[in-house]
């Protein structure tokens, strides 16, 4: 029997999930031994041509990276589907759009108009440079997790993903022993679950932001007025940000039963909220500390927006 | 009353009413031979601190032009304090509506009680109004570009 033949490609990625794979240590050796990487964009000169060369289903595992925000990135999702036996959403951006989903609250003519100016400067699918045609690849409309595009066997989720959820992948397939299609490398309750922070008070009376205060160590991030992610997002990574003072952003999606991220962290947010006053009063209390929190989509759904069910901005006709 | 907004578009109105307090207020409404106009679909939870953001954002998915939450005046809430919860809900959901550019008033919270069936035809007449002079919400069919 051959090598294992692994594939990984970036789409729209900043590249930190490709830094991430080197992050299981000397592991890496058993994966270099076993594996070949064969098609790497990021580190390796293959190109599109060679990758069509293969057969389909002749690369056991591709690691996509990256959300697809161009037609190039399309495409190749489309055509590493077809050249893998099974393909692997890497990193939140496949998974959920990641940050570069949050683009989907402007337009494609928005972003353009900000970046370049006016129309005539945007760059063109087709021009001629110097008496060479060139293409670029066109500007999708909206940012779109990999699952939109094609179907993904394997989500491994993290922004970028934690080396103990990478290394449980490489075992597995090392192994032989990849699980079930469908399956998540990551837990399967909430990142509380694993959090060692303890969780005291009953209501949230104040909203901060986290360089406004010093935390205290052990108790709840949220207990102490920080909006940490933590209820609705998978745990997995071993609560590697509360551990360091830092708020859960959300980067590893929800978990199995939660279809929108965000909408389930604005429901725990809205009932922990509580003054202890009456009336008029508790309702201007109220407003005054969830006016703290800067920017509610950016919040609660900093990973999931093009997973979301509003999937980005929507645009009122005028009626 | 303002001269009714006619631009031919019925609005789909979801209203999530709570079993004690708003539905009964809407079964008022009905017995008493009230007439409201018939966008809305009433749609029964047991309080209105059940219907939680994903429900709001699935109304809009599916197509409602507008959603209406009746829950009980704050202190009479069946289950405490649900109403409260509610209404902070309300409070973020309409920025989050803000922010992806659907007018936040698409989304209205009133407390109507058991005994307030006119408050219910009034409460709707007027909404149904309002939604009917936005016209078809950017989710909806009818409303995307």
């Amino acid at each position: 029997m051959g090598k294992i033949k692994v594939g990984i490609y970036w789409a729209a990625s900043c590249g930190g999930c490709d830094v991430s794979l080197l992050e299981i240590d000397e592991q890496i050796l058993d994966v270099a031994a076993k594996a070949d990487f064969v098609f790497w964009p990021c580190a390796t000169d293959t190109k599109y041509s060679d990758l069509r060369a293969y057969q389909d289903g002749s690369i056991d595992v591709v690691l996509f990276n990256g959300a697809i925000r161009t037609q190039e990135n399309h495409d190749l999702a489309r055509l590493l589907r077809d050249k893998a036996k099974h393909l692997v959403a890497y990193g939140s951006c496949a998974q959920m759009g990641g940050v570069i989903g949050l683009a989907n609250l402007s337009s494609r003519k928005e972003i353009f108009t900000t970046l370049f100016g006016e129309k005539s400067l945007w760059p063109q699918e087709e021009s001629n440079q110097d008496g060479y045609p060139l293409h670029l690849p066109a500007f999708l409309e909206r940012v779109l997790p990999l699952v939109d595009v094609v179907d993904v066997d394997y989500v491994i989720p993290g922004c970028p993903p934690p080396k103990e959820m990478v290394s449980k992948f490489f075992e597995a397939l090392l192994e032989g022993k990849l699980p079930e299609i469908g399956a998540v490398f990551a837990a399967e309750k909430n990142l509380c679950d694993e959090c060692p922070r303890e969780r005291k008070e009953e209501r949230i009376t104040r909203i901060v932001r986290p360089h406004e205060i010093e935390p205290k160590q052990d108790s709840c991030l949220l207990d102490q007025g920080i909006i940490c992610m933590g209820p609705a997002t998978r745990g997995g990574c071993g609560a590697v940000c509360p551990l360091a003072n830092m708020p859960c952003t959300g980067c590893a999606g929800p978990t199995a039963n939660i279809t929108d991220q965000g909408a389930t962290m604005l429901n725990a947010i809205a009932s922990l909220i509580g003054t202890g006053l009456e009336g008029e009063e508790e309702l201007e209390a109220e407003e005054a500390i969830l006016a703290e929190i800067d920017d509610v989509i950016g919040t609660f759904y900093r990973f999931s927006l093009a997973a979301s069910i509003f999937k980005g901005a929507q645009r009122e006709q005028r009626g | 009353m303002a001269k009714p907004n006619d631009n031919g578009f019925e609005p789909k109105i979801v209203a999530f009413l709570c079993r004690w307090c708003s539905y009964a207020g809407a079964d008022l409404a009905g017995v008493s031979r009230m007439t409201y106009p018939d966008n809305i679909i009433p749609m029964r939870v047991n309080c209105s601190g059940r219907v939680d953001a994903g429900m709001v954002m699935a109304a809009f998915e599916r197509g409602a032009d507008g959603v209406l939450i009746g829950g009980c005046h704050p202190g009479d809430c069946h289950y405490v304090n649900g109403n409260y919860k509610t209404r902070r809900r309300v409070i973020l959901l309409k920025r989050a509506l803000a922010e992806v550019g659907i007018k936040p008033q698409r989304l209205h919270l009133e407390w109507i009680s058991a005994s307030e069936g006119v408050k219910f035809q009034r409460t709707v007449t007027e909404f149904t109004r309002l939604i009917k002079g936005f016209g078809p919400s950017p989710m909806s069919e009818d409303g995307k570009n």
